[in-house]
């Protein structure tokens, strides 16, 4: 009884500890790279005890890396990295087979969806032309007369018809004019997790690491495997390691 | 001599028993004297021992809280403790634990009710543990593995020290286990529904039943047997209860988780089977198994066939007909208790029966009644229900003869 007893905890404990085994000798034989992160969509955010991350590679464009055919959810991707100047990794090209030599990220598809952008022509009542690329422009046709709310840069926020029923109260500037152009050009977009989506933070500590992500100087430190698997072992803000 | 719970029920009933005796005149005082002296032993041992079940209650509900303690302790110092000495607490109490739970109860024996609960804290803080990991190295890949590692890992030292506490422990967590999984697998499937959850459940909740009654026909398992049967048919009547609602627009059917079907199939099977080799049966065994086998067929088929098949005016009539089903389980279950003279099945088939009462009364006639009558006839409904409901079992426990607080 007592021999067994002990086996069966010395097995716990013995998972335990390869667990961290595993995991230490991973972050200590992997190659480490740096990558940019993503805002999040402000309603996921910070829950509990850790931080929610996206990366630039979470989305990619499948057409600007000439990624061929329709990716299933749950599928396994590998993506091609290459340093950029900022010293950050990004995406050059996407596989579905293990790439051989150079350096990537193992990932599986969330899934893939098709990405309109917009660039909208519109004619003031003064005659001046304006270039104005909305976020969504469903439902409109050329000919159409429209009031674009706009921010300190001169980009489209939201926008309404002049019959609509409905308009937005506009806090900063506002465009009026009548649509000479739509064009819309659609992408195909992956969606790709690579399972160092979370980071565990103390309690409390979660906010300020999001407000930086959110402004974009989060960057996160990935230690590599071999098949390209990804482990987080480092968060920097600012270029300051957090821990 | 060594005693065993069995001898202090023995005392009880036996001293209850020597009272009837003596006022029927089979004894005499002083042969009362003499027949209680020879178990003067076990008398002494139960006066020392004290109220069991409270020690027992006291000392688990201490080993949670030390166990919340302990991960809170460490979520709480994350920065001040480096990361070994964030494991170094977590190895450190849970061996202790662990193994002062273990010293107490089986080589001092002078605690052997807290030295279980020590060795209960030992099973929480090891899954705590899996969690602190899991945060150290940012690992987000696969969560429910979690559960999973813990359930299995602790299933053994159920088995090996036949404690109920740990048993229920790894059964929870495994089911834990498998919603969390059933959910991943659904996050990828464009087919999920709440809904599509139940008929995995109620799966689920039949095979913990087959495997408990498999365990109760097993001497050298039975004491093991009551956290199956007890979880299994609760999560079966949770699911049944569900099903009877008006649900049937939704799909019961996602290829998410049919991955789960061959496991729960094989488990099944094995369980049935294992019922069926001869050996000491129960009363009712065969209706009762027979049952279970047929719940299955029912919930599989209609988590495979029915969803895309059924036009709107079938789903009525499957409605009507896992209401009747819901009504046979319960009833089953009843007569089951009864002949068996086994109260959980009583008290859980009661509850239902409570329950389904209650929520047929609100399908039914809250849009036929006019709101006060609704309300008088409900509350009557009610009254006169808990009335019957109450007589009723106290009947059929006082039948059995036993204390309700066991079995």
């Amino acid at each position: 009884m007592r021999w067994k007893f002990i086996f069966l905890v010395f097995l716990q404990v013995a998972l335990l500890v390869g667990i961290i085994a595993y995991r230490q000798y991973w972050v200590a034989t992997g190659e480490r790279i740096l990558l940019r992160t993503a805002p999040v969509d402000p309603r996921d955010i910070f829950r509990g005890d850790y931080v929610s991350l996206r990366y630039d590679i979470s989305t990619l464009d499948l057409d600007g890396l000439g990624a061929k055919g329709s990716f299933k959810p749950n599928e396994r991707v590998y993506v091609l990295l290459e340093k950029t100047q900022e010293g950050v990794f990004s995406a050059v090209s996407l596989s579905r087979g293990l790439p051989s030599g150079k350096r990537f990220i193992q990932g599986r598809v969330e899934y893939e969806r098709t990405l309109s952008k917009w660039e909208v022509t519109l004619r003031d009542d003064s005659d001046n032309l304006h270039e104005l690329k909305p976020q969504w422009f469903e439902n409109m046709k050329r000919g159409d007369r429209v009031t674009f709310c706009l921010d300190e840069r001169g980009n489209a926020l939201q926008f309404y018809k002049e019959e609509a029923a409905y308009r937005p109260k506009c806090g900063g500037q506002s465009l009026t004019g009548t649509i000479e152009q739509i064009k819309e050009t659609k992408s195909r977009v992956l969606n790709v997790e690579y399972g160092i989506e979370n980071y565990f933070v103390e309690e409390g500590k979660g906010r300020a690491v999001e407000s930086s992500r959110n402004a974009r100087q989060l960057r996160v430190e990935v230690s590599l495997r071999k098949d390209g698997k990804g482990i987080i072992t480092g968060l920097f803000v600012d270029g300051r390691l957090v821990r | 001599m060594s005693l065993r719970k069995e001898d202090f029920s023995f005392l009880r009933n036996l001293e209850k028993e020597i009272d009837l005796w003596l006022k029927e005149g089979i004894l005499l005082p002083d042969q009362k004297e003499r027949i209680l002296a020879r178990y003067k032993e076990v008398k002494a041992a139960e006066e020392k021992a004290g109220p069991g079940k409270l020690i027992t209650t006291l000392s688990i509900l201490g080993s949670v809280l030390v166990g919340i303690g302990v991960i809170l302790f460490v979520a709480s110092n994350w920065s001040a403790l480096p990361n070994w000495g964030r494991l170094f607490i977590v190895f450190s109490s849970m061996i202790a634990s662990y193994g002062f739970g273990f010293y107490v109860r089986y080589e001092a024996r002078n605690y052997p009710k807290v030295g279980a609960s020590l060795i209960l804290l030992g099973s929480l803080i090891f899954g705590a543990g899996m969690f602190l990991i899991a945060q150290i190295y940012h690992i987000t890949v696969h969560y429910p593995n979690g559960p999973l590692l813990w359930g299995l890992f602790v299933l053994p030292l159920a088995y090996l020290l036949r404690f109920r506490s740990l048993i229920s422990l790894a059964i929870l967590v495994l089911l834990i286990w498998l919603g969390m999984e059933a959910h991943l697998q659904a996050l990828h499937s464009s087919t999920l529904r709440a809904t599509t959850l139940i008929p995995l459940f109620f799966m689920a909740g039949i095979v913990l039943w087959g495997i408990g009654l498999v365990h109760r026909e097993r001497d050298r398992l039975r004491i093991m047997s009551g956290p199956y049967i007890l979880i299994g048919t609760l999560v079966t009547f949770v699911a049944g209860y569900v099903l009877t609602f008006s649900l049937y627009g939704e799909r019961f059917e996602s290829d998410a988780i049919f991955i789960f079907y061959p496991g729960i199939g094989v488990l099944f099977l094995l369980a049935v089977i294992a019922r069926c080799l001869p050996g000491k049966k129960e009363k009712g065994w065969i209706p009762e198994t027979f049952g279970l086998v047929v719940l299955m067929i029912i919930i599989i088929f209609l988590s495979l066939f029915f969803p895309k098949a059924s036009p709107t005016n079938a789903r009525g009539d499957l409605r009507l007909f896992l209401n009747i089903l819901f009504a046979l389980e319960i009833v089953g279950l009843v007569v089951l208790g009864f002949i068996r003279r086994y109260p959980v099945y009583v008290n859980i088939g009661l509850l239902f029966f409570a329950l389904d009462v209650i929520a047929r009364y609100f399908d039914f006639f809250w849009e036929l009644l006019p709101r006060s009558l609704f309300f008088i006839l409900g509350g009557l409904l009610l009254l006169l229900g808990g009335i019957l409901l109450e007589r009723k079992r106290r009947k059929i426990l006082s039948a059995f003869d036993i204390e309700e607080a066991d079995g």
